[in-house]
């Protein structure tokens, strides 16, 4: 699955390695990502609620109003956003990129690997979704792709693991 | 002398080869016990001395003695180190038991810490590095010196004979040479020779420790109370109180740093680089080559007119913690010349000066009016250099064989004005190693050529080749 380039400024994805595959992550992220926004949402306008019942502070209301506005805009770009997550399995190394506003891609060696994570939250797993993350001795690195089906998500892992044994380096 | 309790591993190596299991020296409960004590004592001291009245406050300070005495005492009965194969094994705990295994390969710096108290008794603490805890994993206090100079020389070969082509032969034969050839932990292994690469003179020291802004506060607080004093007639105690403390705050840094740095000399010995430095507190640290992940060259505003920088290095597993810059020191002061020497010792192959950072397109200005002449990379043959700092000039260095992963990164004014960052990530949280702003073309042929590098460099570190690389196979 190609993603097409976004039309328009250059950006650090249009331009970046056009030969690479990207594959993309699983459409029903959407909807966990809307679920866990709206319970963040409901969350802190419960809390202002209670705030304004209980200690009648009037503002809080309009912080509830908002958080619900902007959660609101960021769930309008949330389709494009998603979609700009992508990942890519190189030779020697893991591309990972993702965001709208802040486009950010990590270029992680296999052989600087340290460990992979697989985690499924209860939303994600409601969907029957995992998240894989490869971790190096950096705390840095950022290399994170939500959204995977169980089986991708076992297979990634599988992969990552071997490749990195093969060629583990350390520090 | 009995062996502290602690199960025995199963599966480990035959009776024969396990060496006796050695405790730290007996003075240990009363060295860190006192710190403990003092402690208990001033948190109970003065209210304590109201309420209880001077026999009875006595009474208690002696029982909090004896009680902490007491459990130091017991800590260190049940507290034993030895060398198995090539790990070293602490054991530790009295009710919740550790057994901690360090395996000497990962070993990234050993330092021997020598307190007041501690050279007084002719003890030291050997601290060992490795990746993982936000603090020194393995702190062994204390050890008669000679022990822990001893044990640090062993621990250094045996962290080395990982080095050799043959690392699976090394695997199942150095153990055993290695514990043939050393004995006990308390035999001697000669102290491989050492070369002295530069000494820092401590009049060099103080100066530049003057020249540091935090002085600035010092004229300032004890202006304005005499003013106050003047003006009021009024002397405010708890104002003075509060403007010493700040100064005493503000001044502690450079204060600190001509103690930890006094008598500062660096050298190469075969199993690492060496670094002695301390006026009360003496350390010195060996770091094995090959473990300095980042290296940071700062060229602050008033040291321009001596021409001084300072440099850091950045080991995995060396925390910051206490005065994180001292402890990373690489060279606290000296000329650009120095610098050029001492780094080109700490990363073979990477000359100071040979630097010259492309600089950002003129369109950053919108981004980065004041730095944008300051900002710029550059890659040479070994290393990733980046550029930037107004006042003080600051210059990473990264070598290529260091870098964990690569980030390219753009955000929404960055994406109008065409420009993207570029991080190498470095392990063990050192300086942040960052291109700003360059064209995105560049950008992106920047992060590629990055990761080759970065590839090609840890593929030559896992087959080396002397010849070609003679500055490896040197040290």
């Amino acid at each position: 699955m190609a993603i097409a380039p976004y039309p328009g400024r250059v950006t650090v994805f249009t331009i970046w390695p056009d030969d690479v595959q990207w594959r993309r992550v699983s459409p029903k992220l959407f909807f966990i990502e809307l679920l866990s926004y709206l319970t963040g949402l409901a969350v802190v306008a419960g809390i202002c609620w209670a705030v304004w019942l209980i200690f009648e502070f009037g503002p809080a209301l309009f912080v509830a109003a908002a958080v619900a506005v902007l959660t609101l805009l960021r769930l309008a770009f949330l389709p494009r956003s998603l979609r700009s997550w992508g990942y890519a399995e190189r030779a020697d190394d893991l591309l990972v990129r993702h965001g709208l506003l802040y486009r950010r891609l990590s270029i992680v060696p296999y052989g600087r690997m340290q460990f992979v994570d697989v985690t499924a939250g209860p939303i994600e797993r409601l969907f029957g979704l995992a998240t894989v993350q490869l971790h190096t001795a950096a705390a840095a690195t950022d290399a994170k792709i939500p959204g995977l089906p169980p089986q991708e998500a076992a297979r990634l892992r599988d992969r990552l693991a071997a490749l990195g044994e093969a060629r583990a380096e350390g520090l | 002398m009995s062996e502290p309790g602690g199960p025995r591993e199963p599966g480990g190596p035959t009776a024969a080869e396990v060496e006796p299991r050695r405790r730290l020296h007996p003075l240990t409960p009363l060295l860190r016990g006192g710190r403990l004590a003092v402690l208990a004592v001033v948190a109970i001291s003065w209210q304590g001395y109201q309420n209880l009245g001077t026999q009875r406050w006595l009474l208690a300070v002696g029982a909090v003695a004896v009680l902490v005495l007491a459990g130091s005492v017991v800590s260190w009965l049940v507290t034993g180190y030895h060398v198995v194969g090539r790990e070293l094994r602490i054991y530790e705990g009295l009710i919740w038991r550790r057994t901690r295994a360090i395996p000497l390969e990962r070993l990234q710096s050993v330092e021997l810490v020598r307190g007041v108290l501690a050279r007084l008794f002719g003890l030291a603490e050997l601290r060992l590095e490795v990746v993982g805890a936000s603090k020194t994993e393995a702190p062994l206090a204390y050890l008669p010196v000679d022990e822990a100079t001893a044990l640090r020389e062993r621990l250094l070969a045996l962290a080395r004979s990982r080095r050799t082509p043959a690392p699976d032969v090394a695997e199942s034969g150095v153990a055993g040479t290695g514990v043939a050839r050393t004995g006990a932990a308390g035999s001697v292994v000669a102290e491989p020779p050492e070369r002295v690469i530069h000494t820092i003179a401590n009049r060099d020291l103080v100066i530049s420790q003057l020249l540091r802004p935090q002085w600035w506060a010092v004229p300032l607080a004890i202006g304005a109370p005499i003013y106050f004093f003047a003006s009021e007639a009024e002397l405010n105690f708890i104002a003075v109180a509060s403007m010493l403390t700040a100064v005493i705050g503000a001044v502690q840094a450079p204060v600190r740093a001509i103690l930890g740095d006094w008598r500062f000399t660096i050298g190469l010995a075969s199993d690492g680089l060496r670094v002695r430095r301390g006026l009360l507190e003496t350390r010195s640290q060996t770091v094995p080559p090959g473990r300095i992940q980042s290296v940071g060259v700062q060229w602050p505003l008033l040291w321009r007119g001596h021409g001084w920088v300072r440099a850091q290095m950045h080991v995995a597993g060396v925390s910051g913690g206490d005065g994180n810059e001292q402890r990373a020191g690489l060279l606290p002061v000296g000329t650009v010349p120095t610098a050029e020497r001492v780094i080109a010792e700490a990363l073979p192959g990477f000359a100071l000066t040979s630097v010259v950072v492309h600089p950002v397109p003129r369109r950053a200005r919108w981004l980065v009016p004041l730095r944008r002449r300051v900002l710029g990379h550059q890659l040479t043959d070994t290393a990733f250099v980046t550029r930037d700092g107004l006042l003080t000039r600051r210059l990473v260095i990264v070598p290529y064989g260091r870098i964990q992963s690569v980030r390219v990164r753009q955000g929404p004014l960055q994406r109008q004005l065409r420009v993207a960052s570029v991080w190498a990530d470095t392990a063990g949280g050192g300086l942040e190693a960052v291109a700003l702003h360059r064209d995105v073309a560049e950008a992106k042929a920047l992060a590629a050529d990055l990761a080759d590098r970065s590839r090609a460099a840890r593929s030559r570190a896992a087959h080396p080749n002397p010849s070609a690389h003679p500055t490896i196979a040197s040290i």
